[in-house]
């Protein structure tokens, strides 16, 4: 493995610059990766960390959320498939919030405090007792929903008491309180007094132990008419946009690793050629084949290990430089391990080319050469 | 210029590296920017087809087209500001979309509207609808009768508009009381009184400034805030959110560009440093090979362009019915004019290194 090192030593510039273009494409797909998991964690926190495993939305709501509505009579007959331990409604929806100086826009989760839909995430201070209380978004405490904060709901300034945080609560990429569902209903009918009333968007069940969610939400739609039952999971994979955004970052992922790959195999597929007569006068000289494509995978492979450190170095740097007052941005380790795996695994895929090469040289012909001591 | 031509005809594959990478972050922001341009487009349509130039908005809205109110007596007021020519209701629903033939419903968005705009005749009659042509892709024909929400109201369809939708769903445009019972009967909490809209499109006089139209209104208006479309198109929920993360991501793609050119040139650079000297020793100017590596980067970001665009139309066929994209040509021209710009600066990082060759060293290195 000397060689592959010296080799290094010597052509600094060149293996530092393919690394430096390296560590800019890992760095590229680490940062798609951290806006795209920001985004969706930020889009669908609410609905996937509130403690109903089945979700029933209104028959015609194509499970958006904010369009689905449920009524009294779809709740109660939940409660009495087999499976089911508890139901109760869920309001969600969004109003305009006074937190701080500024009003914002704000989602909030109704529930029956004690029942399904209380959120799972709570990490500090406590869940609502009473009307008026909220449990809110760790995410948004520094900007007016922390511990001990009224926040005002706009218009009618229904104040909100603000006595715990959970992690990952963010819906539709709002700040995200949940409240009792009476107080969701005072907030509906105060902010639009022409409502004809307040029907909940979601009903919210929570199952025997080890109930199987798939099987009883296909047992409500069976006995409830007009319900759209689905595990929790189901519905946040199902709330509009999500998947649209999950394909199209997937594909933009999938461009930006086949740019990396190409990257790297083009390189030394280059420097491979570029050395053949080296490399051959070598294997004239006794070095074996599995030696030289050993050299060519060090190089490979710290090419790859210090432009994904470099990459790793940019991402902590850029996420902390793109967060912002919209969403902050972070960096998920198991993330970037498992990219980081997947860049090296590909990278040394891509490197096959080259191996070949390696692997098809004919001592013999370092004989045939016009220079080095060749006989032609 | 001939130099750069020369090696580039005679060695293409010397440039092959830089030339695939380029392509593909071509086809990377050609597609970033295709699925940005088709989520915007998607939601903002409706905006975009109003021929009112100013939108006022109940203020503890935060220009929510779904939280605002408007009264019929308030949309008087308005009327009676000066400088106002018109003052009309409009408003939003987002309802399935019963389609006869079809086990799943339309995603649609239910417009109430009093006037005619630049996309959207005047009002049909009362159970008519006009629909975006977008929903002949789920099953919607003309003269056939939907069904509106969980009501099942129905209403006809009478003819076709364009590029109107909302929220990524797509528009029916309704008369006033067909839209507000579908509304009340469908989501009751978001019901509003007789002759109520969400939003008032206001239109100045003719020669009236706008912004002094909107700045009246608010004056005479406490209640209201009036916003121009633009700044309404920038309110639409997750409009900002969207741009601002493809908005980074493509400016990061095109950085790394122009770093995958800085690089390759570079390392070129360096790898012919002797047969530079040996040009510059017989007579070539820096100027003149600096000359030859930018043209070689314009070639290479053109011949990406190409085929990188050509990638992106195929790629856009074949999935555009699963994720929502559309490259039209003003997101090729920003792409084109973006990569050219990255390239030519990529280049010239290289010019130092290049200036730096001393001609003395093509007599000392042989």
């Amino acid at each position: 493995m000397r060689l592959a090192l010296a080799e290094i030593r010597r052509a600094k510039v060149r293996f530092g610059l393919l690394t430096g273009a390296v560590g800019l494409l890992v760095f590229l797909i680490l940062f798609q990766q951290s806006l795209a998991g920001t985004l969706l964690g930020t889009f669908i926190g609410g609905l996937e960390h509130q403690s109903a495993e089945v979700v029933v939305f209104g028959g015609d709501a194509r499970r958006a959320v904010e369009g689905s509505r449920v009524t009294p009579e779809q709740v109660a007959a939940t409660g009495s498939v087999p499976g089911v331990r508890a139901t109760g409604p869920i309001g969600v929806s969004t109003f305009t919030a006074r937190a701080g100086s500024e009003p914002v826009d704000a989602t909030v989760f109704g529930y029956e405090l004690g029942g399904p839909g209380t959120p799972t995430t709570l990490s500090a201070g406590r869940l609502p007792q009473a009307d008026g209380e909220a449990v809110a978004s760790a995410a948004d405490a520094p900007d007016g929903f922390d511990i001990g904060a009224t926040v005002s709901i706009l218009p009618g300034d229904v104040p909100i008491t603000i006595v715990g945080l959970a992690d990952d609560l963010n819906f539709n990429v709002q700040p995200t309180m949940f409240v009792s569902y009476s107080t969701y209903e005072q907030l509906v009918l105060t902010t639009n007094p022409d409502a004809r009333g307040v029907l909940p968007s979601l009903v919210g069940a929570e199952l025997v132990p080890g109930a199987d969610p798939v099987k009883v939400a296909d047992a409500i739609n069976r006995a409830v008419q007009g319900a759209d039952a689905v595990d929790r999971a189901t519905a946040v994979d199902s709330l509009p946009g999500v998947s649209a955004i999950q394909q199209s970052f997937s594909i933009i992922l999938g461009l930006a690793f086949v740019v990396v790959v190409l990257l790297t195999g083009f390189f030394f597929l280059i420097i491979t050629v570029q050395k053949l007569q080296a490399l051959t006068l070598l294997r004239a000289v006794g070095a074996s084949g599995r030696y030289l494509l050993g050299n060519l995978v060090l190089q490979v492979v710290l090419v790859i290990g210090v432009g994904t450190l470099l990459a790793v170095g940019l991402l902590l740097a850029a996420a902390s430089a793109a967060s912002t007052d919209v969403f902050e941005v972070r960096v998920e380790p198991a993330v970037v391990g498992i990219t980081a795996t997947s860049i090296l695994v590909l990278g040394l895929v891509a490197a096959i080319g080259s191996m070949r090469r390696i692997a098809r040289i004919e001592p013999a012909s370092a004989t045939a050469r016009p220079t080095g001591g060749g006989l032609a | 210029m001939r130099l750069g031509w020369r090696e580039l005809v005679r060695r293409p594959g010397r440039f092959l590296t830089a030339g695939a990478a380029l392509t593909l972050i071509t086809l990377l922001l050609l597609v970033l920017g295709g699925i940005l341009d088709r989520l915007i487009a998607a939601s903002t349509g409706v905006l975009r087809a109003q021929s009112a130039p100013l939108i006022a908005f109940s203020a503890d809205s935060r220009d929510s087209l779904n939280r605002s109110r408007v009264s019929a007596a308030q949309l008087e007021d308005i009327r009676a500001v000066e400088g106002v020519r018109e003052a009309t209701g409009f408003g939003v629903a987002l309802l399935a979309a019963h389609v006869p033939g079809q086990e799943e419903p339309a995603d649609a968005a239910l417009f109430g509207y009093e006037a005619a705009n630049r996309r959207v005749p005047a009002p049909p009659d009362r159970a008519q609808v006009y629909a975006d042509r977008s929903l002949e892709d789920q099953g919607v024909a003309l003269g056939q009768r939907l069904e509106l929400g969980p009501a099942r109201i129905p209403v006809e369809v009478v003819g076709w508009v364009e590029d109107t939708s909302y929220n990524l769903q797509d528009g029916l445009w309704a008369e006033p009381e067909t839209w507000r019972e579908a509304l009340s009967s469908s989501l009751p909490d978001a019901a509003l009184a007789d002759g109520a809209f969400q939003v008032g499109l206001v239109t100045p006089r003719a020669g009236a400034d706008p912004a002094a139209v909107a700045d009246a209104v608010e004056r005479a208006m406490p209640g209201f805030v009036v916003r121009t479309i633009d700044e309404a198109i920038a309110a639409i929920p997750g409009v900002e959110q969207q741009e601002s993360v493809f908005g980074a991501i493509i400016f990061v793609t095109f950085a790394v560009a122009g770093l995958v050119v800085a690089l390759f040139f570079a390392l070129l650079t360096i790898e012919r440093t002797g047969l530079l000297g040996v040009l510059k020793a017989v007579g070539a100017s820096s100027g003149q090979l600096a000359s030859a590596l930018t043209f070689q980067a314009l070639m290479i970001a053109a011949g990406a362009l190409g085929i990188g665009g050509g990638l992106a139309l195929g790629l856009e066929r074949l999935i555009r019915d699963t994720v929502p994209i559309a490259i039209d040509p003003a997101r090729f021209a920003f792409t084109a004019v973006g990569l050219v710009v990255t390239a030519l600066v990529g280049g010239a990082l290289s010019f130092r290194r290049l200036i730096r060759i001393d001609p003395a060293s093509a007599v000392g290195g042989a």
